[in-house]
């Protein structure tokens, strides 16, 4: 195979099909995918469907800890297992900038393939188009996922004190990638938290009843998450400064860079709401999972008549957290 | 003990002590934003007022300078920026409104990386948009001179770098509100000394306090400067970041910035022209110059008429009392520079605000 993608890969002919068999095929290889068909056939159960979808464009492309392919399923995956589903078939659509690395691509494809492979998700069709070089910056990757609820999981109304738990330490991935952005040389581990957070909810299953609702903290990170939350309950949030999960070094690095932990994204945490008399059943189960470890219940509901969320701090003051408006950027000084 | 309990403890002290009606600035936007953050501003008691200073880079950096960076774009370069200038508006645009019809603007985190840019770009050239206080300044100083020895001849600086202490004459022989202390920016401090900041209270006889940025550190700070007003004194000086900051401060830095800049008088947005108040190249690297290299001369200050950043930098009024904030003015839909940066003390109370909480 060439070492650069061309036009010609994007144009359904030879060179397409070239890319299709050994790099999509290889990595993706699932038997609905390779009837090769023009949309991929499956039958489903009589049960309720979770159906998503989502684009992703991250630069750069890799960074401690995934890339954009692992992202992207990842995505999917977790949008459906938030919303209580099983992730059973995935799509992908590529829009690839000509002259990108081919040896870059199969890096990205294969992390895909992997992801598939740990969380039993298949990606069953896909697309790949090819634009001319100064078109794009890149790569860009679109994937759709459908899932089947399980366990009759659906939301509840939000009530005054019911509790708001993360399921692990947060904006481990805003962090990652800010580092790798900004080109800062910081010691200590830094890596995303990407990853399928499907295993934790699968098994919080016989808790279903005493959770309410379940949200990935991704763009905007969880205090425009609780943001979005307290909105639709129509209820108040207050969360406390020394119950938050942060690294040290993560908690450095943003004072460095003057990014506030709270509005960066973390790729493979879920942050739910559950009834007060189960929250600590429920933060002991997501314990003993793996990448649970640091789970821990951050606040809770209260009812005044506004939607707001604000903090607690260690100081023992107050501090409201509003929606992101903008994209944080560096500080200068 | 925990820091936590400390910060509730010297809280408590500072209440007891704080009898009379107390206004204390702190001068620096980093400062502005952690006491936000960290919720301390909600804790104090009503009578002790906090203003927010002139210490944010983005806030001071005149519009003629955002027009000129403006103006360099429409030329086939790169152009390369700390985070938050890509936002602030200049009599017409900001740097952010050329951001979708063009690829070549960078922001970077250190001045250093534009040297970088600079050689991975031989056939272009890199413009670096500096801002930024004694803090920054050094950084930027080591960058030109490393760039002169490498004979980088595509890279050049468009350079915002004020000086803090002309600006605070200016604020305290003018105030218009009564200043009762001083907490002074313990980053300027670790690079100058903690000595650069002594006349404030040895001329204007106003208790200061050199601090560190930590909730604790700030609480110390407001302690210290509130318990020696209640007691009468009026000239206190004290360093209470001695961790970071020494009384000559960082010499090594110091000797770059001055092998580099010349003082002379600056532009400042809102507030106008203060005497000796801003780093210039001098002579020897004086073609590293972006406005000369490019032929441009950044029009005669110009007032923004349409917000009151300047009164709130210089202490006058508190930013919730400007006619905008909130309303017209929100870090969505910044009018003035002081929504805009994250250190802008606007934005920070924004922000953090308490909302009758």
């Amino acid at each position: 195979m060439e070492e650069l993608i061309r036009l010609s890969h994007g144009d359904g002919g030879k060179y397409t099909s070239i890319l299709i068999n050994e790099l999509f095929y290889k990595y993706f290889g699932n038997e609905i995918l390779l009837k090769g068909s023009d949309s991929a056939v499956f039958s489903i159960s009589k049960r309720k469907l979770a159906f998503s979808t989502d684009s992703f464009v991250v630069k750069p492309l890799f960074f401690p800890g995934g890339d954009i392919g692992k992202l992207a399923v990842c995505g999917t995956i977790n949008d459906l297992s938030v919303s209580g589903a099983k992730p059973l078939y995935l799509s992908a659509g590529f829009i690839i900038e000509e002259g990108f690395s081919i040896s870059d691509l199969s890096k990205i494809v294969r992390s895909m393939g992997q992801i598939c492979k740990e969380t039993g998700a298949m990606i069953i069709t896909g697309d790949t188009k090819v634009v001319e070089k100064g078109d794009m910056d890149g790569l860009c990757i679109n994937t759709a996922g459908i899932g089947v609820v399980e366990n009759s999981y659906m939301p509840k109304k939000i009530k005054k004190g019911d509790r708001i738990i993360i399921t692990g330490s947060i904006a481990e991935h805003g962090t990652a990638i800010a580092l790798e952005r900004y080109k800062i040389k910081a010691s200590g581990t830094f890596a995303s938290d990407c990853g399928p957070v499907y295993n934790i909810i699968r098994s919080l299953a016989p808790f279903y009843k005493g959770i309410k609702l379940m949200r990935d903290p991704t763009r905007g990170g969880v205090a425009t998450a609780l943001n979005e939350i307290s909105a639709s309950a129509g209820k108040g949030i207050r969360i406390y400064e020394n119950t938050l999960p942060i690294r040290r070094e993560v908690n450095a690095v943003c004072s460095i860079l003057g990014l506030d932990p709270l509005y960066l994204a973390s790729e493979g945490r879920v942050i739910l709401v559950a009834d007060p008399g189960m929250s600590q059943e429920i933060l002991e189960c997501i314990r003993s999972c793996k990448d649970g470890e640091n789970s821990s219940i951050i606040g809770s509901f209260f009812d005044n008549g506004n939607s707001l969320v604000y903090m607690e701090t260690e100081a023992g003051g107050r501090r409201l957290l509003n929606t992101l408006e903008f994209p944080m950027l560096p500080r200068i000084c | 003990m925990d820091n936590g309990i400390l910060i509730k403890k010297m809280i408590n002290e500072i209440q007891k002590s704080c009898i009379e009606k107390l206004n204390i600035m702190e001068v620096c936007g980093t400062h502005t934003q952690a006491i936000s953050r960290s919720g301390i501003r909600s804790l104090l008691p009503p009578n002790l007022v906090l203003l927010s200073g002139p210490g944010c880079p983005v806030c001071v950096t005149d519009e003629s300078l955002i027009d000129a960076a403006v103006e360099i774009l429409r030329n086939d370069i790169i152009l390369a920026t700390f985070g938050d200038m890509v936002r602030i508006r200049g009599s017409l645009e900001s740097i952010s409104d050329q951001l979708h019809k063009r690829k070549n603007i960078f922001v970077l985190y250190s001045p250093l990386d534009c040297l970088e840019l600079a050689r991975d770009n031989p056939d272009k050239q890199v413009v670096f948009f500096a801002a930024g206080f004694e803090t920054t300044a050094p950084g930027i100083a080591l960058t030109v001179k490393l760039a002169y020895e490498e004979n980088l001849h595509n890279l050049s600086f468009l350079t915002s770098l004020k000086l803090m202490p002309p600006v605070l004459h200016k604020i305290l022989r003018e105030k218009q509100k009564k200043i009762h202390g001083l907490i002074c920016p313990g980053h300027v401090a670790a690079v100058m000394g903690a000595g650069y900041f002594r006349f404030v209270a040895g001329e204007y006889g106003i208790n200061a306090a050199v601090c560190g940025f930590e909730p604790l550190d700030i609480a110390s700070g407001l302690l210290f400067l509130t318990k020696k007003i209640s007691s009468g004194y009026e000239s206190a000086f004290a360093n209470l970041y001695e961790s970071c900051v020494s009384e000559e401060g960082n010499e090594t830095a110091r000797e770059i910035m001055m092998q580099v800049f010349d003082i002379a008088d600056g532009n400042w947005r809102g507030i106008g022209e203060i005497k000796k108040s801003e780093l210039f190249l001098n002579e020897n690297y004086c073609s590293f110059d972006a406005l000369k290299k490019f032929n441009i001369r950044p029009d005669k200050f110009v007032s923004d008429q349409r917000c009151n950043c300047s009164d709130v930098i210089l202490g006058n009024i508190m930013p919730y009392e400007c006619r905008l904030f909130g309303k017209a003015c929100t870090p969505q839909k910044p009018a003035g520079p002081c929504m805009i940066s994250s250190e802008g003390s606007c934005s920070a109370y924004y922000r953090y605000w308490e909302a009758g909480l």
